[in-house]
């Protein structure tokens, strides 16, 4: 991947995690990363795998989804990977690791029905993720089998 | 007898070396003796290191990115901090092979404390039942240690299984999340005493609450898994720093010490060893004391045992603590916000009545303060995106029991050298007693009852047995026993092996309580020094 590429998928991936863009020097690190390491070469990565990276380099949403789907299916996928990196660098440099750990207001009540809407919004968006990234999956598998 | 060779810079090895320099005698130290790089901003906190810092990431993850946890790491849960790399860093001279078994070792200067978490838990007379000795005699030197190396605690209701020794300090500030889980077993404490053998209370930690001998007390920066900048916490690169003042004192780093030469009269002659550039040294022993940890220490014996008789000796009864990990959700803090410039590390500890009479499983209670969160995050049943918010809502609530069970030497669990590999790799074989996944069964569903009545929940899926040897607490291979017989110590750690030979770390240990073995290990290794010397 060239640097524009990786710098759109940092930026990406930034905005799902915290919902803010990465600082230039994040997204220096990211390409930096990339330069030294090779993450395919540690976690999984047939062409499933480089599809759901494609897929969420693509905007937050659909970041989510990949996430999401993987989360479940694929717990050590690429993407897995490159998000977990994204949010290696964002907690560790300023100004991002200050919203990595911004404490929400509301007490318990409040908390509780964040928790609540997370645990619903994974609910709704897994099975959204699982019908349409299940049959890419099947297919692929099936493509490479012949 | 002098000089003194001291193999090995650790607990055991700093703290044998100061008690002997204190008597004036004149020691040597051979040790690899690999260093880590200065604190860096030692005023702020981890928070302002990471607005401060010219290069945040490098400092965190590492120049080459090792500190970051990829997926497939489950059931650890904290990334190995790059300005602590050296204590990890090998030798190549040193092999290792191990079936059963996943040994950390270290070639670093302090050795593995360097990385430990500071608990310091003195073995009581049921601990010690094994050992030719009773707490009585080692009471003075856990007094003395502490003195030397700043404890706080208190007495509480620990007291019944940890002794009060003299030469505590203060409690350090305790972290909300801990007082409430205090609270909560004030509250229930009848119970959990009662129906579920649980006594509860502060933690004994190596950490100053106050100033003592020229080294600051705490500063509450949160930065303890870093390196504490301040040396408010210790570790034993303290007490190197003290042995090396003594002009009696002499250094010598960079050398790995492959074997000993013994005499005619089967004394220790002199000490061999390489320095990095490959260089043989030859060094002149009147008393040798290993103290390179009992892995180490057993290798050192093995290859001169080899080169002395010809002969591949095996060494039975090697131990380690299992270690468990639970992580909790304590539901009274869900939604407060948290302090990050906090003592990082666990300041309430618990201690369970076993099956095994009078014994004690023992606990420590980690809340979360600062930390990475992404490997945290990753342990979650969730994508990321939403790890990271559930993450805000619970960061205060989160904790860790870290679990430790005892050991007891069996002859099966062997350390020997592998005869077709130059050099000489060490082998080791270890299998668990019988009947031990019942027993950790039993014991996470207790702790997992004790963990509901103070609040908690401790989610099953999330709970990690550790290998065995990933509890770093190493003994067992040539123990201390009354009863003369081979490959064995004295109960002053003399080899009836080599007549000049002294081991004064965990390698003589003939049992392995719950207990973090620490404390005692520097206790030990200043009784002999006090005995012998």
């Amino acid at each position: 991947m060239n640097t524009t590429q990786l710098g759109r998928e940092c930026r990406s991936y930034a905005r799902y995690l915290i919902g803010e863009a990465p600082s230039a020097y994040v997204i220096e690190k990211y390409l930096d990363f990339h330069q030294q390491s090779d993450l395919s070469s540690t976690l999984t990565h047939d062409r499933f795998d480089w599809f759901l990276a494609r897929i969420s380099a693509r905007g937050p949403f659909r970041a989510r989804m990949a996430d999401t789907y993987a989360s479940r299916f694929r717990k050590h996928s690429l993407v897995r990977g490159k998000l977990a990196l994204t949010l290696a660098l964002l907690e560790c440099a300023p100004p991002s690791f200050e919203i990595v750990d911004r404490a929400p207001g509301g007490g318990l009540a409040g908390a509780v029905l964040r928790l609540g809407w997370q645990a619903l919004r994974y609910a709704l968006v897994l099975a959204v993720s699982a019908a349409l990234f299940t049959p890419v999956r099947i297919t692929m598998a099936l493509s490479a089998e012949r | 007898m002098d000089p003194i060779v001291v193999v090995g810079s650790g607990a055991s090895g700093v703290h044998f070396a100061l008690s002997v320099l204190r008597k004036g005698r004149r020691v040597i130290m051979l040790d690899v003796g690999y260093t880590g790089p200065e604190a860096v901003r030692p005023g702020d906190t981890l928070n302002g290191l990471k607005q401060n810092l010219p290069d945040p990431v490098d400092y965190f993850l590492g120049a080459r990115y090792e500190s970051l946890a990829l997926p497939g790491r489950e059931g650890e849960y904290y990334a190995f901090p790059p300005a602590k790399a050296h204590v990890l860093r090998a030798r190549n001279e040193f092999g290792l092979q191990a079936d059963g078994f996943a040994p950390l070792y270290s070639f670093g200067a302090g050795g593995l404390a360097e990385v430990w978490t500071g608990g310091c838990y003195p073995f009581n007379d049921t601990d010690l039942s094994a050992f030719p000795f009773g707490y009585a005699e080692l009471a003075p030197y856990y007094a003395a240690v502490a003195e030397r190396i700043g404890i706080a605690g208190t007495a509480d209701d620990l007291a019944a299984v940890f002794p009060v020794h003299d030469g505590l300090l203060e409690p350090l500030e305790l972290d909300e999340h801990s007082a409430v889980l205090l609270r909560a077993y004030a509250r229930h404490r009848q119970y959990l005493n009662e129906r579920l053998g649980c006594v509860m209370g502060r933690a004994r930690v190596a950490a100053l609450s106050r100033d003592m001998r020229g080294r600051k007390a705490c500063s509450y920066t949160g930065r303890c898994l870093w390196g504490c900048p301040t040396q408010a916490f210790y570790t034993p690169s303290v007490t190197l720093a003290e042995c090396r003042a003594y002009p009696e004192f002499q250094y010598l780093s960079g050398l790995f010490v492959d074997h000993f030469r013994v005499d005619s009269a089967g004394r220790v002659r002199s000490v061999v060893a390489t320095s990095a550039g490959g260089q043989t040294q030859e060094i002149a022993a009147g008393s040798l004391v290993l103290a390179a940890g009992t892995l180490g220490s057993s290798r050192i014996f093995l290859e001169s045992m080899y080169r002395d008789t010809g002969k591949m000796l095996e060494l039975g009864g090697l131990m380690d603590n299992r270690q468990i990990l639970m992580p909790f959700v304590n539901l009274r803090m869900l939604g407060r916000r948290w302090d990050p410039n906090r003592y990082q590390y666990h300041q309430v500890a618990i201690a369970v009545r076993s099956a095994d009479a009078g014994a004690h499983i023992h606990a420590l209670l980690t809340t979360l303060k600062t930390a990475l969160i992404h490997p945290v995050v990753q342990a979650f049943p969730f994508d990321l995106g939403t790890g990271v918010s559930v993450l805000r809502d619970i960061h205060g609530a989160l904790g860790m029991v870290n679990i430790n069970f005892p050991d007891r030497r069996r002859e099966e669990n062997r350390v020997s050298l592998d005869a077709g590999s130059t050099p000489h790799r060490l082998v080791i074989r270890y299998r668990p007693e019988s009947g031990e996944p019942e027993r950790l069964a039993h014991a996470i569903a207790t702790f997992r009852k004790i963990l509901f009545k103070l609040g908690c929940i401790a989610p099953s899926a999330s709970v990690h047995v550790r290998p065995m040897g990933a509890g770093v607490h190493y003994a067992g291979t040539l123990p201390m026993t009354d009863a003369s017989a081979p490959l064995t110590c004295t109960r002053y750690g003399a080899s009836r092996d080599v007549e000049n030979l002294y081991f004064a770390d965990g390698t003589t240990f003939p049992d392995l309580p719950a207990k973090n073995l620490t404390f005692t290990l520097m206790a030990n290794a200043a009784r002999i020094a006090e005995a012998v010397f």
